[in-house]
């Protein structure tokens, strides 16, 4: 009777598991249709597991898990020894550093903080006129007859753009007094 | 301990009886020696010891990392790792436990340890396309190993793939079920998960697999 075939997934259970199915195991003894299928689905499983180990098989071969076993002996044999403390390679013990002078560091961090405010005025002054709504045209030669127009939203990449020009072009110039202030360290080891 | 589960999947038509039990096997047998070299002070004798359980173990190890991780340098490493790891903690070894499933239990904590740290890293770096990604199949050439013939068919990269779209944990169960051929009542201490949960995996893993196998035909 095609009723009384196991369905697929009781069947699959059975193969997983046969010893808690007495009943499924009798009739698969009295039913050549679902023992064949009994059959194909441990066939298919058999197959999986026959390439699932031969793919591990194949990227661990002899040479590979020789040099592991070497390697996990050699590391066993190495973490039973005491570890040899290899000092720290310390500073140049005659060289004057920032930290063992407080002003010169005060003025080295007063550099910094000017070169940021510095950059920072500069892309304010290209962002706010922006802001004001409507996009604008500014002369960036009141002398000249071309002006330029000036698009209101800016992307990252733009924002990007104008500090690299302010920091190589013009606007780098303006820095210049700001980073004459700035003590060299060749300047500050030397003294 | 015994094992209520066949180690493969035998056809029900043709089952055998249950097994009787079985002695203690060789690994938690050698397990024992070189614990009681340990705990003695005996270092050198027990690491001398100790390489035999490499020997019997390390393939099998070699065969799950693989599996989970599906990278061999970090398999290599995930082994290495968990050998080393239980010489060094030999001391706690407890002997009613089998050896086999005290290690597995390690090996696959450090293989977990291993994925997020690999997740951790490609989330900084970009992923190389999907076709450099996957190996390419190299021609049949006629020095192959049965391994290499097997895999190069069509039949066994259709396995590979279906294999690969288990989810990881139905793939890990399934892993440890039939090719580390442990009983689900060996990989539930190894998970550390009820025995029913492993074969709600383990049943949903198979099941999978012979939709996408059949699907395929």
């Amino acid at each position: 009777m095609r009723k009384s075939h196991l369905s697929d997934d009781r069947l699959l259970e059975v193969c997983l598991d046969q010893a808690s199915f007495a009943a499924e195991q009798q009739h698969l003894e009295s039913c050549p249709a679902c023992a064949e299928r009994g059959t194909h689905l441990a066939r298919m499983l058999a197959d999986v597991t026959d390439v699932t180990v031969a793919e591990a098989d194949a990227a661990f071969g002899a040479d590979r898990l020789a040099k592991q076993r070497a390697r996990i002996l050699q590391r066993l044999e190495l973490d039973g020894r005491s570890g040899r403390v290899i000092t720290f390679p310390a500073s140049h013990p005659h060289g004057p550093s920032l930290r063992a002078r407080p002003r010169m560091r005060w003025i080295a961090g007063a550099a910094a903080a000017g070169l940021v405010i510095g950059i920072l005025a500069d892309h304010v002054a290209h962002v706010v006129p922006s802001r004001r709504g409507a996009p604008t045209q500014i002369a960036l030669q009141p002398t000249g007859a071309t002006l330029q127009a000036v698009s209101t939203s800016m992307s990252e990449e733009e924002l990007l753009g104008l500090l690299e020009v302010a920091i190589e072009g013009t606007g780098g110039a303006s820095l210049g007094p700001l980073d004459d202030l700035t003590p060299r360290v060749w300047e500050v080891a030397a003294q | 301990m015994s094992r209520t589960t066949p180690r493969r999947m035998q056809s029900p038509a043709t089952a055998a009886a249950p097994a009787p039990a079985a002695p203690l096997h060789r690994d938690s047998e050698v397990a024992a020696e070189v614990k009681a070299l340990f705990v003695s002070g005996k270092r050198d004798a027990a690491r001398e010891r100790f390489a035999e359980l490499v020997t019997l173990l390390q393939r099998r190890a070699a065969r799950i990392a693989y599996q989970y991780l599906r990278d061999v340098h970090d398999a290599d490493e995930a082994v290495q790792d968990a050998f080393v790891k239980v010489f060094t903690h030999i001391a706690t070894y407890r002997e009613a436990l089998p050896f086999e499933v005290w290690f597995t239990r390690i090996l696959v904590n450090r293989c977990l340890d291993l994925q997020k740290a690999r997740s951790r890293r490609l989330r900084w770096t970009v992923s190389p396309s999907p076709s450099a990604q996957a190996p390419t199949p190299e021609p049949a050439a006629p020095q192959q190993t049965p391994e290499e013939r097997l895999l190069s068919s069509e039949r066994g990269r259709r396995i590979m793939a279906a294999v690969e779209q288990l989810p990881e944990r139905q793939r890990l169960v399934f892993t440890l079920c039939q090719i580390a051929e442990q009983s689900t009542n060996e990989v539930s201490q190894t998970l550390g998960v009820s025995e029913a949960t492993v074969r709600v995996h383990l049943f949903r893993a198979v099941r999978k697999l012979r939709g996408l196998l059949a699907r395929e035909r």
